[in-house]
């Protein structure tokens, strides 16, 4: 066999080659985790475990289900493409336990109401903008207009 | 400009001109002094076996007292190569995913085979082929730890006849012709990490890689000339005059074809004048001004270049000393401007927003990961793995029978 | 050759070897079902990702610069606090008319994003009536087909998910920040608390469970709209935002096809 020709430093490296290529192959296998490449070159688990956070605002449709009234209402004015927790903020604490109050949203400050409509040259000119140093004397916007029917008086 | 300065020595309120992106504002470059070192470290490993090189592919005689001495250099080196990048990492305990499921679209991906390619494949295996026979001759006569480490070397083969050590240089010789593109390889993949990165128009650039390799080739020679003046200094022995002037003559002919195509690069660069030169422009002018124009481009490329072209000229009307002490001081120049340069191509890339319309300041700290003093310690590694390894195998109290070293020295 | 490496004791070595190389796949195997099991406990709830194709769209002539995208998008996916570290952000630019007599078209263009936008904006830094224009920016990650952070990435961590989302797996990535050189548009930062590169994932979590991504819910003037493009119907917001809108994406000579695609776009958006 020609192999046992080869002089001794050729043997011992090529057995030295072949523990080291061997054992990272050994490890390759241990150590790839088992759903990777099960999409592409990424763990396909991962989908799954990134799917798996819990939301913190719960959408919409969530706060349908209990208050119906106020969201007939909503929609039915000019304020229907706003979102609930936009303005009452993040709700998925009080869907998930309604009857703990230290979840439930705060009633909405004068902040909420010109975080939108404060003049600023920025915005677009369709936009419905106030100076609210000049608009109105009194300090809150409801005294004149209801949030979720800004076209009606109350 | 000045606040260039007074950010690396003292710490300033880190702040931003202009427009940049809100995930850009932080308080430091993502990639810092750490990554600084990497490539600076790695081009040091490419440069010194180039040199060593030299001797067994060229066939450069005079330059065998520094052949051993180019070989241990780059392996102290090599060993250290990779420690700054593992210590920048977030999560350095996953590192192992690298090799595990190397993403081949990635270059940094490429990093662990090239790195493992080059250490065992290359580096590793020229220096038992060089040193097998002495180190056989060497576990013969001692004893102790030494002699286990010696013996631990041989891995068990002590066939040290005639037509045995022939076919060690044959391979030996191979080896180093494998090794010259493998030393471009590795070198060029790591200039190919910032080259590749089309989204920054400091580093997205073809010629890149290419000044990566040359400036690695400048620097490495420049530490084989430091290294072996160190060392004939500690040892108190002379230098090899004829030898030290090769190298010399070497590292200028490396520093002109280095400084054109870093000339070629930046006079391209502002006759094209893309998207990004107005803030390049900024960069030049204040953030970077002491590091590029006089770190970069006049410590280390300029002075050098004059030092050293000089004595090309006028090399037998200058004394020795004078010659020996104009060569030491370029090699450290070098050492310098190339470290500078990397500084500018790894934080100079990150001074500026990739929007365009703004620039961040940088200030160095000097406790942490990324400050001063792990700098300094990262650095002063390779060195003293190099002292203990010519403890180890460049010892002149053992016989040798190899290729010359500095204790064979001529003059 | 004297010494040990008698013939039987090589071959013995490299039948070990051989045999080992064969136990290989065996072994991979066993230790798939052992992680299956272990895994198996949160398994898709019928969501199939190659039935997906999600996309957000951006139209800036209906931003209004609120801020509470931005702000949703920190509270939702818990971005660290700091104002370096945004999924999303809203940027103003502001263009003045240019000198009387100047010879140019437009003025200056000043460009900014206080807190990312998450708390509104104040008054711009000049005179309203010296501004030619002025306009806000959402941003977000763009979605490339041809994205350059999952080119970069080493191990395979951050990925094209086959729904049209680029996420990135937070226990695979090893935070070497090369992602985050490599994106054009700024979208990515490390996070100080998970020592990984983070973004926007489109808020997997929501759109796998049906509900709209945080900041496309809260956004008042529907700017955002968000759709799935595999199965779009004629009358959904994101079939209509295509018909109706001429679009451009960000830095497109990148070659990155970004899929977020702008309506209502300038030359100094970058």
């Amino acid at each position: 066999m020609g192999l046992f020709k080869m002089p001794p430093q050729i043997v011992r490296l090529v057995l030295l080659t072949i523990a080291i290529v061997g054992s990272y192959f050994v490890a390759r296998a241990f150590l790839t985790p088992a759903s990777f490449h099960q999409y592409g070159w990424f763990r396909g688990n991962a989908l799954e475990e990134l799917a798996s956070y819990q939301p913190v605002f719960a959408g919409k449709k969530s706060c349908e289900e209990c208050h119906d009234d106020q969201y007939q209402k909503l929609m039915k004015g000019a304020h229907k493409g706003l979102s609930c927790e936009g303005c009452h903020g993040p709700s998925q604490a009080h869907v998930d336990d309604p009857d703990d109050t230290a979840a439930r949203p705060k009633k909405e400050p004068f902040s909420a109401c010109v975080r939108c409509h404060e003049f600023n040259p920025s915005r677009p000119k369709w936009h419905h903008q106030i100076v609210s140093r000049t608009h109105y004397s009194g300090n809150k916007c409801t005294d004149c207009h209801v949030p979720h029917s800004p076209l009606d008086v109350p | 400009m000045t606040t260039e300065v007074t950010n690396i020595v003292v710490e300033v309120m880190p702040h931003f001109e202009g427009y940049v992106y809100p995930n850009e504002s932080g308080q430091h470059p993502l990639w810092s002094v750490l990554i600084v070192l990497y490539p600076y470290i790695t081009g040091l490993v490419a440069g010194a076996f180039i040199m060593a090189s030299l001797v067994r592919v060229f066939k450069v005689r005079a330059l065998e007292p520094v052949y051993r001495l180019s070989m241990l250099t780059a392996l102290a080196f090599l060993l250290c190569a990779p420690l700054p990048l593992l210590f920048h990492l977030g999560h350095p305990e996953r590192c192992y995913e690298v090799m595990m499921t190397p993403h081949l679209t990635s270059p940094m991906a490429i990093f662990g085979f090239v790195y493992a390619w080059y250490l065992m494949a290359v580096l590793l295996l020229e220096l038992w082929f060089d040193f097998r026979r002495d180190l056989v001759a060497w576990s013969n006569v001692t004893s102790g730890f030494r002699g286990i480490i010696y013996r631990l070397f041989t891995l068990g083969v002590t066939d040290v006849s005639g037509p045995a050590l022939r076919l060690d240089d044959k391979i030996g010789r191979t080896l180093s012709i494998v090794g010259i593109p493998s030393a471009f390889l590795l070198h060029g993949y790591v200039g190919f990490i910032f080259g590749s990165i089309k989204a920054n128009p400091w580093w997205g650039s073809p010629l890149v890689p290419i000044i990566f390799i040359l400036s690695a080739v400048v620097s490495g020679i420049a530490l084989c000339v430091f290294n072996y003046m160190v060392l004939s200094w500690v040892r108190r022995r002379n230098t090899d005059m004829p030898c030290l002037d090769i190298m010399a003559r070497f590292l200028f002919y490396a520093l002109v074809v280095d400084a054109a195509v870093e000339g070629l690069d930046w006079i391209h660069r502002i006759y094209a004048a893309e998207e990004g030169f107005q803030i390049m422009k900024v960069m030049i002018r204040e953030k970077l001004f002491y590091t590029l124009n006089l770190g970069q481009a006049t410590m280390g490329t300029l002075l050098p270049l004059l030092l050293l072209g000089s004595l090309q000229l006028l090399r037998k009307r200058v004394p020795e000393l004078i010659r020996r002490r104009m060569y030491f001081a370029s090699s450290a120049l070098i050492l310098v401007g190339v470290l500078a340069m990397r500084w500018n191509v790894v934080i100079g890339g990150q001074l500026f927003s990739k929007s365009l319309r703004g620039v961040m300041a940088y200030k160095m700290e000097f406790s942490g990961m990324e400050g001063w003093f792990m700098g300094a310690v990262l650095l002063a590694l390779p060195f003293t793995i190099l002292t203990v390894f010519i403890k180890l195998f460049l010892s002149e109290k053992l016989p040798s029978a190899g290729h010359g070293e500095p204790t064979a020295a001529r003059g | 050759m004297k010494e040990a490496l008698s013939r039987r004791n090589l071959l013995g070595r490299l039948g070990a070897a051989a045999a080992g190389l064969m136990a290989l796949p065996a072994a991979r195997t066993a230790k798939a079902a052992v992680q299956k099991l272990f895994v198996s406990a949160n398994a898709p709830n019928g969501y199939d990702p190659t039935k997906h194709k999600w996309v957000m769209a951006i139209d800036i002539n209906r931003c209004i610069g609120c801020g509470l995208c931005a702000e949703a998008c920190k509270k939702e996916n818990h971005v660290p606090d700091e104002p370096n570290y945004f999924r999303t952000w809203v940027e103003r630019y502001v263009i003045t008319k240019p000198k009387p007599g100047s010879g140019e078209a437009r003025g200056e263009v000043l460009v900014d994003s206080p807190d990312g936008g998450m708390h509104g904006f104040p008054e711009p830094p000049v005179p309203t009536d010296s501004i030619l224009h002025s306009f806000f920016v959402p941003k977000l990650c763009n979605l490339c087909e041809h994205s350059p952070c999952v080119q970069a990435c080493p191990v395979g961590a951050t990925f094209d998910a086959p729904d049209g989302t680029v996420l990135i797996d937070p226990k695979y990535c090893i935070g070497c920040g090369f992602c985050i050189q490599a994106c054009p548009y700024g979208c990515r930062f490390l996070s100080p608390v998970t020592h990984t590169a983070e973004k926007c994932t489109l808020c997997y979590h929501r759109i796998t469970h049906g509900l709209n991504p945080a900041c496309v819910e809260v956004c008042p003037t529907q700017a955002r709209i968000f759709g799935d493009l595999k199965n779009a119907k004629p009358d959904d917001p994101i079939t209509q935002f295509y018909q109706n809108n001429r679009v451009e994406a960000l830095k497109p000579y990148l070659g990155t096809e970004p899929r977020v695609l702008y309506a209502g776009m300038d030359k100094e958006v970058r």
